[in-house]
């Protein structure tokens, strides 16, 4: 498995793209991120690694800001790894997830 | 003149000469004084000069004379002669002339100066019809043998035949238990000095076995400590019986008072084979693998004298080295000195099998050998087991392989593994994450662990070490992370000291249908561990303040579950 550094940005059609490792010590760059974000906001996480309960946090606290104003995360390109997570956890309750297509 | 015997009713003074043969007939005797006896006593009761017997030999099918007074013994083919005639048709032969008689051999006569009248030739056939030899008798007093003479001679044969049989059967057995006796003496002293009891080795373990052939083979093994060493030997001396039986023993006790003296590997080889190069027979060597492993540096150096192939299992290629021999079998021929011993690092999860030919040469019945890739297959299959299991596994192996084909040869095995383990101390900090990760990565590297279990144990190692900086402030005592290899998978145990209980397996359960308002992101990650584990077991110890948590996962598990998802919590006791 290939570590990658984690990183957080706006790609060319206007989806934030997250990639590498969403740990306990990277939540905080993700939170600063996703703080400045507003709207209906697609999140590609096709490229994450690896997401433990703080990248969760993250995802949640962010969720329920959009939330309150109307808006939203859509989730896309989970792969195997992190769907099991997001059902053990319940999250796919939580979030839009939209299908691999 | 050839005639079926008792025609004739016999009278009391023959029933009481052949009686009392008989009874003499019954005593122990050794086979040469029961030709004597018989001899005397046919001449005896038939009154008779001289009596010769011819002994039959089955395996030749020839007739031997053992005993003839001031004859030396003879040999000649079943069906040759007046003895080989009667030898075949089974039936008395009585030649009033012999002279006149074209089967008679007369160079008997000419070599012993004697000259031969008539002579009755009598069958000795036992109870079980089985043809023992035949009689002679030459040379009636008085006359020629009659139709009386035939029949009391025919009774006579008869316990002759018995009594022969008895001596020649007894002998056979007494010389079958003498060499049985000899080789289980050979086999108890070869047996004797096997090691009782392995050394015990932190992060190793040995596993040796010895199956012995029917016959005695010439294998022995030592596992002995030597100062911090491990001094591991395997022989195999060329053929079988006594001999190769006792010349290993003998090179197995040199080895030991070698390294006993303090020799390094190098010189108590060279020092062992030219002793044994001197004492054993020309015809005669031992294959053998004597290695040294350094327990601190996971160094194994070894000189294999023709034994092999030595293979070394590396857990993190997750394929065989093989290792051929480094020097000519011990004893063959005196060694002025040696090239470097081959040497192998031992990582985790790594094995060293040292096995005797009889398992590499095992048949099956249609007569193929088992082989290295078999044994390869075998061991690849347990090598997350203990040594001993590995070897069991081999045994099972050969044993289906070989369907009830006979074991040739002695089974001898030295089997040396380490541990698939590796641990590692990190500091109580949150920056000691990083180190976590890079700790599991090259973990999975190097015990082979199935790459795809690296998600849910990362999740463990970083939720629960977050858990422990968080709650454990009053702790200064590094947290160790265990990482070992199981079948089809990895254990991980987390060890936190000088803290107070947390039992992750009792935490409270997260309510993963609540709706979004009333989730938190507390408690997500314990819950996550438990999900995503086949087990979870926590032990604390109140006297020490440890905590020790045990996971366990399994690429068939729950971790890699997948779609199979929804269906109740992990395995833990809550």
């Amino acid at each position: 498995m290939g570590e990658r550094m984690f990183a957080i940005e706006r790609d060319a059609q206007g989806a934030v793209v997250a990639s590498g490792r969403l740990d306990a010590a990277e939540a905080p760059k993700a939170q600063a991120f996703l703080d400045g974000v507003s709207g209906i906001v697609t999140l590609d996480l096709a490229a994450l690694d690896y997401v433990s309960s703080a990248g969760l946090g993250v995802l949640l606290k962010t969720q329920k800001r959009l939330m309150a104003s109307g808006g939203r995360l859509r989730l896309v390109g989970l792969s195997p790894h992190l769907r099991d997570i997001f059902v053990y956890s319940g999250f796919d309750r939580l979030f839009e997830i939209v299908p691999a297509g | 003149m050839e005639t079926r015997a008792s025609r004739r009713h016999l009278d009391a003074n023959d029933l009481e000469a052949i009686l009392g043969v008989t009874q003499k007939l019954a005593a122990p005797f050794d086979l040469s004084t029961m030709l004597t006896e018989v001899v005397a006593a046919a001449k005896q009761v038939l009154d008779a000069e001289r009596g010769s017997v011819w002994l039959y030999e089955a395996d030749s099918d020839e007739l031997v004379m053992e005993v003839a007074t001031g004859i030396a013994p003879v040999r000649i083919p079943c069906g040759t002669g007046l003895a080989g005639a009667c030898a075949r048709s089974r039936s008395i032969i009585n030649v009033p002339d012999c002279y006149a008689d074209p089967r008679f051999d007369s160079r008997i006569d000419r070599a012993t100066g004697y000259r031969t009248r008539c002579m009755l030739t009598l069958p000795l056939v036992d109870h079980n019809n089985v043809l023992v030899g035949v009689m002679q008798v030459l040379n009636k007093r008085g006359g020629a043998f009659d139709a009386d003479d035939e029949a009391l001679a025919a009774a006579l044969a008869a316990q002759c035949a018995v009594a022969l049989q008895r001596v020649r059967m007894t002998g056979a057995l007494i010389e079958g238990e003498k060499m049985r006796q000899a080789l289980e003496m050979a086999r108890e002293v070869q047996m004797s000095t096997l090691p009782v009891a392995m050394p015990v080795l932190d992060g190793y373990d040995i596993g040796t076995a010895f199956r012995p052939a029917e016959l005695t083979g010439g294998d022995t093994y030592d596992v002995s400590r030597v100062d911090g060493d491990v001094v591991l030997v395997l022989g195999d001396a060329t053929g079988h019986g006594i001999a190769p039986a006792l010349s290993v023993t003998q090179m197995q006790a040199m080895l030991r008072l070698a390294f006993a003296m303090g020799a390094d590997l190098a010189t108590a080889f060279v020092h062992v084979n030219n002793r044994l190069a001197d004492t054993l027979a020309d015809d005669r060597f031992i294959t053998a693998f004597v290695g040294m492993l350094d327990p601190a540096s996971h160094r194994l150096r070894f000189h294999s004298g023709g034994q092999g192939p030595i293979l070394h299992y590396v857990a993190s290629r997750d394929a065989f080295d093989r290792h051929g021999p480094t020097s000519f079998p011990l004893g063959a021929m005196p060694l002025a000195s040696l090239p470097a011993p081959t040497e192998l690092a031992m990582a985790p999860g790594d094995i060293l099998l040292v096995l005797s030919d009889g398992f590499y040469e095992q048949v099956d019945p249609d007569d193929a050998c088992f082989g290295e890739a078999r044994v390869c297959e075998i061991v690849r299959a347990a090598r997350n087991a203990p040594s001993a299991a590995i070897i069991d596994a081999l045994l099972r192996g050969i044993d289906a392989f070989a369907a009830g084909a006979d074991q040739q040869d002695d089974m001898t095995a030295v089997v040396v593994r380490r541990a698939a383990r590796v641990e590692a101390r990190f500091a109580r900090d949150f920056a000691s994450l990083a180190a976590l990760v890079a700790f599991a990565e090259d973990a999975f590297a190097r015990l082979a662990i199935d790459p795809s279990l690296r998600t849910p144990v990362d999740l463990a190692l970083e939720e629960l070490f977050t858990n422990m900086v968080k709650y454990g402030t009053g702790s200064r005592a590094d947290v160790t992370v265990a990482m070992a290899a199981i079948d089809g998978g990895v254990e991980v145990t987390m060890i936190d000291r000088d803290v107070a209980a947390f039992d992750p397996t009792r935490a409270p359960p997260v309510d993963v249908e609540a709706p979004i308002e009333a989730r938190k992101p507390g408690g997500l990650g314990v819950h996550l561990v438990r999900r995503m584990a086949d087990s979870v077991e926590y032990e604390y110890n109140s006297e020490s303040r440890e905590s020790r948590i045990t996971l366990r996962y399994t690429r068939h598990g729950r971790a890699a579950a997948g779609a199979a998802l929804g269906d109740g919590g992990a395995d833990v006791r809550d």
